[in-house]
């Protein structure tokens, strides 16, 4: 890495007030940045986690700014970024990482979830990308989008997986569209990683249990992906996901994955 | 059937229990009256932390999913919630049937997201013992009845030591919303 690289540089975090973005947070702290923690919901837990979370990067020495926006509306990613902009008129890092879908199977969700699955989880990102390109253009910023295997693999109830793939895409569009303006865009797609959505998807995929502890992903294993995708170290990588899952995908014999014996196919 | 294995007042502790470490919150504070969101400080994601939590002390499945859900599956999008979000009248007067008259804020009109505020420790522990009540007459394993208890939490066949298998949450709700439906016509 780059000494200094991200010493006084700017990075916002969608959802970081807890799991994978809290630990991307942390990361771009020690080595030096600034960062903006953003949670959706005011007066929950979660605004209390991005406190205490500001307080630690406070307490590394570094500025730490808490934002409540809902990605999912537009009026209220701008007025997140018109703040920014006051406050610090400038963003280097802009890492997508803020999620939020129903754990239903995809044919089971009615229009409302529907809905709400693209608001938050397609609109949100390209609402966040819009408004944060006059700043980056001026840093020739980072964008750094946070997938999953789901984009890729069946998860039992994980229509948020459909979303995934399809922001996937808007990486390899968007490194395309905004490399003439000197912004960089990739993303990482993590494995299985133990945070609290982990709770909410071990309840529908009971075999998640029997899946080797090796082959669980650490957040801090994927903020450290993030930040190397930040630093100059990866200028020669554009529009790519890089998979940080331990191996996990590249395990053809998988005795832990069974069919579900409804969905077995019969040869 | 009903089942005198495991006590009320055991689920009610260990319903607590579920919740202190879920929220990290003193166990002593906790009554049967507090709203897990209002009062302790619960969001959505600690629902299904906490629920884990009682499956693995039970040998049960909770429901994954709230009535309303349910009843959108069961009678059709807009039945139980409309185009705004707000409950429906007809949701309202089967959620009333279901949890009695203790819940006044319950109003048809209200948002969708303000009705997980009204699950309190009591309704959580209401729902742990309809699941522990849903004990088969026999065990489907061997076809004895010699239940007994493990522990004072967990059902054990005393014949064949197989753990007894008991309805999950959301089949539960589903043959309730039948019956209720066949009996008043709500839907």
């Amino acid at each position: 890495m780059h000494c200094n690289f991200f010493k006084d540089k700017i990075a916002l975090i969608t959802g970081s007030s807890r799991g994978i973005g809290s630990a991307i947070a942390r990361k771009f702290a020690t080595q030096g940045a600034d960062i903006i923690v953003n949670f959706r919901k005011s007066g929950g837990k979660s605004q209390e986690q991005g406190e205490l979370l500001c307080k630690d990067i406070r307490d590394m020495g570094r500025r730490a700014f808490l934002i409540q926006a809902d990605i999912a509306v537009k009026e209220s990613v701008k007025e997140m970024f018109h703040e920014i902009d006051e406050k610090l008129g400038r963003l280097d890092f802009l890492i997508l990482n803020a999620a939020k879908a129903p754990f239903k199977p995809l044919e089971k969700l009615p229009e409302r979830e529907l809905r709400q699955l693209v608001e938050t989880n397609y609109l949100g990102n390209i609402f966040c990308v819009q408004a944060a390109l006059p700043l980056l253009e001026k840093s020739a910023g980072k964008i750094v989008f946070i997938s999953s295997l789901g984009s890729r693999f069946y998860n039992p109830a994980y229509p948020l997986g459909t979303m995934k793939a399809a922001m996937e895409s808007a990486v390899r569009d968007l490194a395309e569209s905004l490399s003439i303006k000197k912004i960089s865009v990739n993303g990482i797609c993590g494995g299985i990683v133990k945070t609290d959505s982990f709770k909410v998807l071990r309840q529908y995929w009971e075999e998640l249990d029997q899946i080797p502890d090796e082959l669980f992903v650490e957040p801090d294993e994927i903020a450290d992906a993030v930040v190397f995708l930040c630093d100059p170290a990866s200028r020669g990588i554009q529009g790519q996901m890089i998979v940080v899952d331990r191996g996990l995908s590249n395990r053809l014999y998988r005795p832990f994955l069974k069919a579900d014996k409804k969905q077995e196919l019969s040869y | 059937m009903s089942q005198n294995f495991i006590t009320e007042a055991t689920v009610f502790e260990e319903v607590k229990k579920a919740i202190a470490e879920t929220l990290n919150i003193d166990k002593d504070s906790i009554t049967a009256e507090s709203s897990l969101i209002k009062d302790l400080g619960a969001e959505s994601l600690d629902f299904l932390d906490i629920n884990y939590r009682l499956e693995q002390a039970f040998g049960i499945k909770m429901a994954r999913h709230f009535i309303l859900e349910h009843i959108e599956e069961m009678f059709g999008e807009g039945s139980a919630i409309d185009a705004n979000s707000r409950i429906t009248d007809k949701a309202v007067s089967l959620l009333q049937f279901r949890m009695g008259e203790n819940f006044p804020e319950l109003r048809a009109g209200m948002d969708m997201d303000e009705v997980p505020a009204l699950v309190t420790v009591q309704s959580l522990t209401r729902g742990v013992l309809d699941i522990l009540d849903s004990l088969p007459e026999k065990c489907s394993a061997c076809g004895n009845s010699e239940w007994q208890s493990e522990n004072s939490l967990r059902i054990k066949c005393g014949s064949c030591q197989e753990y007894a298998a008991f309805t999950n949450g959301d089949d539960l709700i589903k043959a309730w919303l039948t019956k209720v439906q066949e009996e008043k016509k709500i839907f």
